[in-house]
């Protein structure tokens, strides 16, 4: 195999690690609190997974991944609310019609680059988020919607969103061991080129947006029937902001880098809570700091320090 | 190190740790969570006055003993207003803290979420100062309500509005719960007491900053009078704006308020000359009759923060006066226990004396009957104590008392 | 008459939005990068002209040029620390120097919220009204002696630009490098001295009219989102990088906003110019006023 794929795969084993670490961590804390605050930060470790397929590897920095998680939790919420749609089947519905508006938006916006491909997506996420707000009638607006549960046991929760970071981890593997991932690199890198070559830039951009809006909307209809309460606050630019910047200190464009800088990123700050609110400027700080001189952020400077004790 | 040593060693421990325990068990202090706005965007303005209500009633008991014999210790939590983070801290505070009781509660929609976690653990609520009908209406056994209740105050001002004779209202209300609820339930009550009343809401973005193009329509065409169903900040801005384009209070326009604007400690620092003639719906005048409790926790009020006390210091007072007397009453604080106490309580608060109603609906667990007053500001920068009265418990609207404005 | 009302509201809220967002279009037209920190720059003159005006006491009028040289000096701070890179080649992102920008402005406008949330609360404060006026009639319509004052100063201010750009030296240089930057440096402009220059103007301008509006929309840390949203919408309404374009597109969202608000829905005010900016991105992209060539 090449050099792209030997990188992808020790990635890729490096990240079951950890992985199979947090699915350790259950037997030394029991705390709920605690447990809580990992399973969300394995929700914004699928949207930065997510998002990082999107940018990291295609290029397209879109600013609508917290929309898609919004779209996706709505989704399954409405159904249960108004129809009595059970969970199981609202799921799938929700990842489905993220898929389907992540299609379209990124046929919408095929031609679009940077700061003009920033702009439009954050467009489109605001705009969703202020129509699903306003239409309470529908939706109960500010007010948030009451969705169902779907286990008694908070550990249950624990392992499902750890199966399915689990899958999408390993789906993501797949993809990008692929021909696909060589295409999709080759968009980010110099996307004329890439044509020019023969790399069927319409259709992997597409694909790009449709997936990551897929898996944000699986994150989002899973966050809404574990925090059984979903409200337009999971659209806020807020949330996208924190997502980019758990990826960019993890180390964009890499298979670890989302995962452990979302977890990072999460646990830390609600342990900088209690310390007293700093922890956004910690970390937007941080994302300055890598993103100006660092691009490979902590998974970077974790090999550095490897290949220095292996070589 | 020898065998006998180390066993030594370990008993000394075991020892210490015991005593520890039980001596930490002796003045095992009682928690209970106050779950309020403490940062924006919610309105850390009432937060914080939740918080010095509990915290003088708290000071009280502990002074005279605490509760079974330990002091109460209160747990709080920022929900900023905002529903999701409610429903984290609620469940912070039982699962983590481990709360008998939670309370504190003062926007609708966190309480709609919090009374959900408090279900789910069979934990008593008390609601502090969320109105919205719809807390009630849900049911549950384990949430209870201290402040007055939408439809009521509803009822209140419609009968304010036919009394004043009004044949047109518009009211302003915030895209919120609450200002929509009380909106619409303010339309529903005058349909009742006179169907002929043209009533009609617009809904306001809480989140916006310039509301002129809602307000020019009404200068060509004024109503009798414009009703605000909103909270500050945006609630400052209609009045303003309101005032700047001569549309309320005028000669011709009455300018009422439903939600307590003139409580809020910066309210003239907003306001100013938009705030004189305004009508205002409230829950405490200091001209009203009210118990002795209610004077030694406003003096307690007056000493701590150099201001007059407001309806909502009484509420949280009387909050944490409910859940201290229900552990009293239920002699234990397992909360199971404590919610069968309250839901056949008698209670005597800062306000007065309640009992729990139990009718389903609107007043379903509901601490009644609360008092309302009208009043009437008739200076810039007055202080509550020197406006003018119009109604209140045994004093019916004196209409002829109302001023009005030149133009 | 209702509609004149509206008309002439919604021509002042434009004026207001056109002084946000001129300094937004200067950067772009210059290069070619959307600053995702303009709302905070708008942020920092609101709580220097509140701050300057009550706390420190220099009253309302000393503490206008004080907010506006504070928007300055962040301006040139940031493109300084953190858009030279973009020109001069220093950055580690090589050939993705948009998504560079995107990520450092975006992340500098979470610093920036954070830092003053922490250093200065986040209650917001009302800044105080430079005339004390509450409110007045002028001819057919009412206003606030603030408002007034603060279009006044805000038309002025705009022209001012106008005519800097026009006819100093410094405005052609601006006009070269945007036109063509590597034709400009090699006819011998100073392209760094140009870009700092802009960033600065624009933060300062963003400063000035989060100055002149803090006794309207109070100061507080996230202010910022609303004068930010409106200036992308209008930097792309008017084309990107052309001033002109960016006045007139001022004031088209201003009435329109205003119009709108009465007769089509409130509720969704904010979201026609959101609207307006994606289907022009979509359906013409060089928006009303700018040329068309944009290529990657």
């Amino acid at each position: 195999m090449n050099r792209s794929q030997h990188r992808i795969t020790t990635e890729f084993w490096w990240s079951l690690a950890f992985l199979a670490a947090i699915a350790l961590v259950p037997l030394a804390v029991s705390n709920p609190y605690w447990l809580g605050v990992l399973i969300v930060s394995m929700y914004f470790a699928l949207l930065a997974v997510g998002w990082n397929l999107l940018a990291g590897y295609t290029g397209q920095f879109s600013l609508a991944p917290a929309c898609f998680a919004m779209i996706g939790a709505y989704t399954t919420g409405l159904l249960a609310y108004h129809l009595k749609v059970a969970p199981w089947l609202g799921i799938p519905a929700a990842i489905f019609v993220a898929a389907v508006i992540g299609m379209t938006l990124g046929r919408i916006v095929m031609r679009l680059r940077g700061p003009y491909l920033a702009l439009t997506t954050l467009s489109f996420a605001e705009i969703m988020r202020l129509v699903i707000g306003n239409s309470y009638e529908f939706t109960r607006g500010d007010l948030g919607l009451n969705v169902p549960g779907l286990f008694e046991a908070r550990l249950a929760y624990y392992y499902l969103f750890l199966a399915v970071l689990v899958a999408v981890q390993a789906g993501l593997y797949v993809l990008m061991r692929s021909k696909a991932g060589l295409y999709l690199q080759a968009i980010r890198d110099d996307e004329v080129a890439a044509a020019s070559r023969g790399v069927d830039v319409v259709f992997w951009k597409t694909a790009a947006f449709t997936l990551s809006a897929a898996a944000s909307g699986l994150a989002g209809a899973l966050y809404g029937h574990f925090s059984q309460l979903v409200s337009p606050e999971l659209g806020l630019l807020l949330q996208t902001g924190l997502v980019i910047c758990m990826v960019v200190i993890g180390g964009i464009g890499s298979l670890i880098g989302p995962l452990v800088g979302a977890f990072l990123v999460y646990v830390s700050s609600e342990m900088l809570r209690e310390v007293g609110g700093i922890q956004l400027i910690v970390f937007s700080l941080l994302v300055i700091i890598f993103a100006r001189f660092f691009r490979e952020g902590l998974w970077g400077l974790a090999k550095r320090v490897l290949q220095r004790r292996t070589a | 190190m020898t065998n006998d040593l180390s066993w030594l060693l370990k008993f000394i421990v075991a020892a210490v740790v015991a005593s520890a325990a039980l001596a930490a068990n002796a003045a095992d202090p009682i928690k209970i969570g106050i779950s309020i706005t403490q940062s924006p965007p919610g309105s850390v303005v009432q937060g914080t006055q939740v918080k010095d209500g509990v915290e003088i009633v708290k000071d009280m008991v502990n002074k005279s003993g605490g509760v079974l014999g330990r002091p109460i210790e209160l747990v709080y939590e920022d929900n900023q207003g905002i529903p999701e983070k409610g429903r984290a801290a609620t469940e912070k505070l039982i699962t983590r803290d481990k709360v008998v009781a939670v309370t504190g509660g003062h926007q609708s929609s966190v309480c709609l979420a919090e009374i959900e976690v408090a279900k789910r653990y069979n934990i008593p609520y008390v609601n502090t100062n969320c109105w919205a009908d719809a807390v009630r209406t849900k049911g549950y056994p384990q949430v209870f309500n201290a402040p007055i209740y939408s439809s009521r105050v509803a009822e209140s001002i419609a009968e304010t509005i036919v009394k004043l004779g009004l044949k047109r209202v518009v009211a302003f209300c915030e895209n919120t719960d609450y200002g929509i609820g009380q909106a619409k339930a303010i339309a529903e009550a005058l349909k009742q007491k006179a169907p002929g009343i043209d009533y009609k809401y617009e809904t306001l973005d809480r989140a916006g900053k310039d509301f002129t193009p809602a307000i020019l329509p009404l200068r060509a065409n004024p109503p009798d009078m414009v009703l605000m169903v909103m909270l500050p900040p945006p609630a400052y801005i209609v009045m303003n704006q309101l005032y700047e384009q001569g549309v309320a209070p005028t000669a011709r326009t009455w300018l009422y308020d439903s939600s307590g604007l003139a409580d809020y400690p910066d309210f003239w620092q907003n306001v100013k000359e938009a705030g004189k003639y305004m009508l205002n719906f409230a829950l405490y005048h200091p001209q009203m009759k009210l118990p002795k409790l209610a004077q030694e926790v406003g003096q307690a009020y007056r000493q701590r923060t150099k201001n007059e006390p407001n309806r909502l210091i009484f509420q949280a007072a009387d909050s944490l006066l409910f859940i201290v007397d229900a552990i009293k009453q239920a002699k234990t604080t397992d909360p199971a226990a404590l919610i069968k106490t309250m839901a056949n309580m008698k209670f005597e608060g800062t306000r007065g004396q309640f009992r729990i109603a139990k009718e389903p609906g609107a007043r379903y667990q509901q601490m009644v009957d609360i008092p309302s007053v009208t009043y009437q500001i008739t200076e810039v920068n007055q202080a509550t104590g020197k406006t003018l009265l119009i109604e209140g418990p045994g004093m019916p609207l004196a209409t002829a008392k109302l001023l009005k404005p030149a133009k | 008459m209702l509609n004149v009302d509206l008309l002439i509201n919604g021509l002042i809220i434009g004026l207001f939005y056109a002084l946000m967002a001129v300094g937004l279009t200067l950067i772009f037209g210059i290069l070619r990068v959307i600053n995702f920190a303009h709302g905070e720059f708008y942020m920092v003159g609101a709580y220097t002209y509140t701050f300057a005006a009550l706390k420190l006491g220099t009253g309302p009028w000393f503490a206008l040029p004080l907010a506006f040289a504070a928007g300055a000096l962040v301006g040139w701070l940031a493109e300084r620390t953190l858009m030279r890179p973009l020109y001069t080649g220093y950055t580690s992102w090589g050939l993705m120097r948009d998504e560079y920008s995107v990520v450092v402005t975006f992340a500098l406008s979470l610093l920036l919220i954070n830092l003053v949330d922490k250093v200065v609360g986040p209650y917001s404060q009302r800044g105080p009204a430079l005339v004390d006026i509450p409110r007045m009639a002028l001819g057919p319509i009412m206003l606030s002696g603030q408002k007034l004052v603060a279009t006044a100063v805000a038309a002025a201010m705009i022209a001012g630009l106008a005519l800097f750009i026009r006819y100093s030296s410094w405005g052609r240089q601006i006009r070269a490098v945007a036109q063509n930057r590597l034709g400009a440096s090699l006819a011998g402009i100073d392209t760094t001295r140009a870009s700092s220059l802009v960033f600065t103007l624009s933060g300062a301008l963003a400063a000035l009219s989060g100055a002149l509006l803090a006794p309207i929309i109070n100061a507080s840390p996230d202010v910022g989102a609303f004068p930010a949203i409106k200036s992308y919408v209008i930097v792309v309404l008017g084309g990107m990088g052309s001033m002109p374009g960016s006045v007139v597109a001022s004031l088209m969202l201003g009435v329109l906003e205003s119009f709108g608000a009465v007769y089509i829905s409130y509720d969704y005010r904010d979201t026609f110019g959101l609207v307006i900016l994606m289907l022009v991105l979509i359906f013409r992209p060089q928006g009303l006023f700018g040329e068309k060539g944009r290529e990657v």
